[in-house]
């Protein structure tokens, strides 16, 4: 705070009221909106002064005659004190004074003042005492005179004539001799009065007698001035008075006009100064009204009521006009919130007691509380229809825009980087709509709170009560039903639904987004102490939005799901358990998590009031439902995928003069991996969702509280086990028809018959063939699916074993010459040996019959047949030895 | 007209009355000496008021100064004035003859006022940046001073030069006034109360 000002000067440091004055001192403020305040000998000069500089103002006295300080007051200092003083003085204007305004003359006039009658002939009296008062120019200060003679005059014409006064004021110069001279002057001439006729002319007889000479001469002269004139001796004289006269009023004309004009004036003047306060009334209470200070404003009316209200009719008319404008305003302020800029509870508050204060007529707060509900309704409705208007001109509009380059703005994404218009206009009326619930609808209860509690000092009416409720369950109702309309459309029979198009479509995206605002909206509204019918039907809304958003994130999600299909690009993930895996298992669990724990997040979060959904029968069933649908849509994608060979491709032929493994790599350049390849990818895929997958859904699902699902699950397994059975059973047939088809040519290539004449030395090689294309397999599952190595190959050597036995079957005993019975013997006993690790009791048997059709051999032959067979296997000890190991099936079927 | 009585805190008050003819720079001195401000403008004075705190020789007093009007239209009121006077600043405007002629008559009016042939009194030559317009020779101001037994300085309102020595050589006569006659307190203040017995006779 800056130091407080001093005032050290004043120029001039007396006057009469209206003195223009300088002041000088020190911290006078900073700037002229510093200054706050300034008093000379206690008169408010604020209005006159004109700040200068912080040493420096200039102002015009006020009214006051005494001695005073010069206070000056700054905001940055306070007030502050004064070394110098001003004195104010009243002039006494009388007839021979100049003056600016018309005095009156009568003496009235002059006593009002305070002053000694100035009428021209008491001023001109003589001095009583016979004293000059010329040169006599000090005066006796006035105030010490009225307060040494309170009650007392100096005029010799007063009944308080104070002869003490009189001499104080025309002679406290005067020296006491001159008195005593002056006394016996007045002694004398009151002596004087007192002896009569006689001795006046006694003592005055020279000029007695020189006064008659004088009259004696006058009438000599007026007798010869008959003789010359005539007897009307004044006629011309009389004429010339006259026309004088004449002139005279004409001069005086234009002044007396200005002086009836001046007293007009006047007049005004007075009425103005006495009515002022009620004229800048209505400015004063304008401006507080823009300030809000609603109290002052009744101060101010109670004030005029009181000074003028039961005077006279006049005030009266005008007072009313005063009160119809205040009650006008106060209704403006209302309709001006209803056209748009929200205006706050206690204010209504404020305005409706003001409005009673002011015996404005009626009852303001139940029309303040029925305005107000007709403002909810009316935004209510015009929120909804101006954003349905919108997005069916837009829909009609046909804009080219993309749906999907529409809505940039994601549910869940963040608001501040996209802009509003990419947000449907649905979402944007359910984030108005809520807006107007929880933010407005508030002060409507509220403010029927204040006027129940009879807050408002306001009487209430009888049925007033249930009227007011029945005003919150409309507005409340409406709210519902209109955001029924724009969410949940199908929900509502009437006309008052938003009309379906695309804007309802892209709308479950944004349903959770919607969810939290309905609910953050309800738990203000509960926040409010409403009665339970009213939250009641928001609940209901709740209810039915949250079921609404459940399902619809559930089906959004089985639709991603359903489409996953064409996500999968084969690229493989080897997993050590699991082998080969591509990333749809991934997906489907993420797409499953995020739905679930979106779902968890915005529909079962359930604060308070609000039943948790999933305790609800019906709802569960429907989760239950939907989940399970969802689940299955996995399925199917999988399905999908390995249900038809799109590729149209067929297996390659297993023919060694052909096929190759080397054939494989050239396809999976073009179009990712061959079918086989791909049935075994879904197969392992499968797998993984069903062992590790599922489970580690369950465990969320458990985490998140959800109720638990066996029955879904387990369908989810039945499937995928199906589906898994199924793939592998076209993989095997895809596998082993061309591989046992192969067999019989390959047998028979080169003219070949059992009746040769070689002697064997190796395997044939359709055998051989038999075995690479086996290795072939067993490498392809291997590196994809492990696990079901087992499975796959004994099936495929099951076939080969039966088709072999077939083959032997049908050549006849006798064609056998001893080399090609030591071949077969050869060619199946290798083919059995190398497959033993595979072969089921089934392929045992077959392969038996295949070797009890040949002929027995003799004991020397059969050295041949074990020789042979030792060589192949030490020559291919290497090349099966992948046979050799099976890996225990961890997941076997 | 009553004054405060001062209460015992309060620092002494010297007051000090500036006269001399219209124009010469009394107002230009006071508000110089006050305010650091030379006015530029010629602003008729009536009588102003003004008082400060003011550190004179190590001792806080207050000066306070009455600026009277030079114009011949006040010269009655001069004489109620000048009654309350403790030291006076006699100035005249060295760039004009009839000023320095007219300090006589203001010393005379004084001596009359106050009867006292002693009172603190600085003959003062104002404007004394105007020295190329000069019309009252150093010598005859001096000459004055040195007949009336007073201290003569040239001053500059404009400038400021001397104007601070003016008021505290005037303030410092003033107090040594001051203390002679608290020497002899007794008798004045018999004084004092004999002129009050006085008019109470009076009336
Ligand atoms: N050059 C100059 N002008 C001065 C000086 N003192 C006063 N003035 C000017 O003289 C005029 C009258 O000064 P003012 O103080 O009002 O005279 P006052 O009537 O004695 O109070 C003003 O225009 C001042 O600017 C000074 O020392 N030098
Ligand atoms: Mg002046």
């Amino acid at each position: 705070m800056a130091p407080p000002p001093v005032v050290t000067g004043i120029s001039p440091k007396e006057g009469l009221p209206g003195t223009r004055v300088t002041i000088r001192g020190e911290n006078l403020g900073n700037r002229p909106q510093d200054l706050i305040g300034l008093t000379i000998c206690g008169c408010d000069c604020l209005l006159s002064a004109e700040w200068k500089s912080p040493n420096k103002i200039i102002a015009r006295s006020g009214p006051g005659k005494t001695r005073g300080d010069i206070i000056v007051s700054t905001a940055s200092g306070g007030k502050g004190s004064s070394t110098v003083q001003f004195r104010g003085y009243h002039e006494t204007i009388g007839p021979l004074k100049e003056s600016a305004v018309w005095i009156e003359e009568a003496p009235l006039q002059a006593l009002a003042w305070g002053r000694r009658s100035l009428s021209p002939t008491s001023y001109q009296m003589e001095d009583p005492l016979g004293l000059s008062v010329e040169g006599n120019e000090k005066k006796f200060p006035e105030d010490e005179l009225h307060a040494l003679f309170p009650d007392g005059s100096g005029d010799l014409a007063s009944d308080q004539f104070e002869p003490g006064w009189f001499l104080l004021e025309h002679h406290h110069a005067t020296s006491f001799d001159d008195l005593r001279v002056g006394l016996s002057y007045l002694r004398r001439k009151v002596e004087g009065q007192k002896e009569g006729q006689l001795s006046f002319l006694k003592a005055n007889v020279g000029s007695v007698m020189e006064q008659l000479d004088t009259l004696f001469l006058l009438k000599e002269k007026f007798e010869a001035d008959i003789n010359i004139y005539g007897v009307d001796r004044t006629v011309k004289m009389e004429k010339s008075i006259a026309e004088s006269m004449l002139e005279a009023n004409k001069l005086f004309e234009g002044v007396l006009k200005r002086r009836e004009r001046a007293d007009a004036t006047r007049n005004a003047l007075g009425v103005l100064q006495r009515f002022r306060f009620l004229f800048t009334l209505p400015v004063a209470i304008e401006r507080n009204i823009k300030r809000g200070e609603y109290d002052a404003v009744i101060n101010a009316y109670a004030r005029a009521l009181n000074l003028f209200g039961k005077t006279d009719v006049v005030n009266k008319i005008f007072m009313n006009g005063l009160k119809i404008w205040m009650a006008w305003h106060a209704c403006s302020i209302i309709l001006r919130q209803i056209h748009g800029s929200h205006v706050p509870k206690n204010f209504l508050d404020g305005t409706a007691t003001n409005l009673v204060n002011l015996d404005a007529g009626g009852d303001p707060a139940w029309s303040a509380i029925q305005v107000h509900a007709k403002y909810l309704t009316q935004q209510l409705n015009s929120c909804f229809n101006t954003h349905m208007a919108a997005d069916t001109s837009v829909e009609e509009g046909k804009t080219p825009k993309g749906s999907h380059s529409k809505h940039t703005r994601t549910p869940s994404g963040n608001q501040i980087l996209d802009s509003q218009s990419t947000v449907p206009q649905r979402v944007l009326c359910v984030e108005e709509l809520t807006e107007i619930m929880s933010s407005r609808f508030p002060d409507l209860w509220k403010l029927g709170q204040a006027y129940f509690s009879g807050e408002l000092q306001i009487p209430v009416g009888p049925n007033q009560q249930q009227e007011f409720k029945s005003i919150v369950l409309n507005v409340i109702g409406l709210g519902c039903s209109l955001l029924r309309g724009v969410l949940l459309p199908h929900t509502l029979e009437t006309k008052s639904a938003w009309p379906a198009n695309s804007s309802l479509d892209v709308l479950p995206a944004w349903l959770p987004h919607c969810l939290r605002y309905v609910r953050s909206s309800y738990s203000s509204l509960i926040s409010l102490d409403l009665p339970g019918e009213a939250l009641d039907i928001v609940g209901k809304l709740l209810f039915d939005l949250q079921l609404s958003c459940m399902g619809t994130l559930l089906v959004q999600a089985g639709d991603q799901l359903s489409s996953l299909h064409t996500k999968e690009n084969w690229q493989l993930h080897f997993d050590s358990r699991f082998g080969g895996i591509t990333s749809l298992p991934t997906l489907f669990e993420e797409i499953i998590t995020e739905a679930i724990t979106l779902i968890k997040e915005t529909v079962l979060q359930s604060g308070i009031r609000e039943t948790a959904l999933l305790e609800n029968e019906s709802a569960k069933k429907e989760f239950n439902n939907k989940l399970h649908n969802t689940l299955l849509n996995f399925v199917q994608a999988l399905e999908k995928l390995v249900s038809n060979n799109d590729m149209g491709d067929h297996s390659p032929a297993i023919s060694q003069l052909i096929g190759s493994p080397a054939h494989f790599r050239d396809h999976s350049q073009s179009s990712g991996l061959a079918w086989e390849q791909r049935l075994l990818c879904t197969l392992s895929n499968c797998l993984y969702t069903e062992k590790e997958v599922l489970p580690r859904l369950l465990e969320l699902l458990n985490r998140h509280n959800y109720p638990p699902l066996p029955k879904t699950f387990q369908a989810v397994t039945n499937a995928l086990n199906m589906l898994e059975k199924d793939i592998i059973e076209t993989f095997i047939e895809q596998k082993s028809d061309p591989l046992v088809g192969t067999i019989e040519p390959s047998m028979y290539l080169g003219r070949f018959d059992w009746d040769t004449q070689l002697s064997p030395t190796d395997l044939r090689p359709y055998a051989k063939e038999i075995i690479y294309n086996i290795v072939a397999v067993h490498a392809e599952v291997y590196r994809i699916c492990p696990d079901q190595i087992y499975y796959i190959l004994s099936h495929i050597v099951e076939t080969i074993a039966e088709e072999l036995s077939r083959l032997m079957s049908c050549v006849k005993s006798t064609k056998f010459s001893t080399q090609g019975n030591q071949q077969a013997r050869i060619d199946i006993t290798a083919l059995q040996e190398t497959f033993s690790a595979f072969t089921t009791s089934t392929a045992e048997s077959f392969f038996s019959e295949a070797l009890e059709v040949i002929p027995p051999l003799k004991n020397a032959d059969t050295k041949v047949v074990d020789e042979v067979l030792k060589t192949f296997q030490s020559k291919m000890l290497l090349r099966v030895a992948c046979l050799k190991t099976v890996k225990k099936p961890l997941n076997s079927l | 007209m009553s004054k405060k009585p001062s209460g015992g805190v309060q620092p002494a008050l010297h007051k000090v009355i500036m006269v001399g003819s219209g124009g010469v720079g009394k107002s230009a001195l006071t508000l110089q000496f006050m305010y650091d401000e030379f006015v530029e403008d010629y602003e008729p004075t009536k009588a102003d008021s003004y008082r400060k705190k003011v550190v004179l020789d190590g001792e806080e007093v207050q000066i306070d100064i009455l600026d009277t009007a030079g114009q011949e239209d006040y010269a009655a009121i001069r004489d109620n004035y000048f009654r309350s006077g403790e030291g006076f600043l006699c100035v005249f405007s060295i760039t004009e003859e009839e000023s320095f002629q007219a300090t006589q008559e203001f010393r005379e009016q004084i001596l009359r006022v106050k009867n006292d042939e002693q009172i603190p009194f600085v003959l003062v030559g104002n404007k004394g940046d105007l020295d190329e317009k000069r019309k009252v020779p150093l010598a005859d101001a001096q000459s004055r001073a040195h007949h009336w037994q007073v201290p003569y300085v040239e001053t500059s309102a404009k400038t400021r030069d001397n104007v601070d020595k003016v008021f505290f050589d005037l303030m410092r006569e003033i107090r040594s006034r001051k203390m002679e006659e608290n020497k002899m307190s007794n008798g004045r203040g018999k004084d004092k109360s004999k002129r009050k017995k006085l008019r109470c006779a009076l009336l």
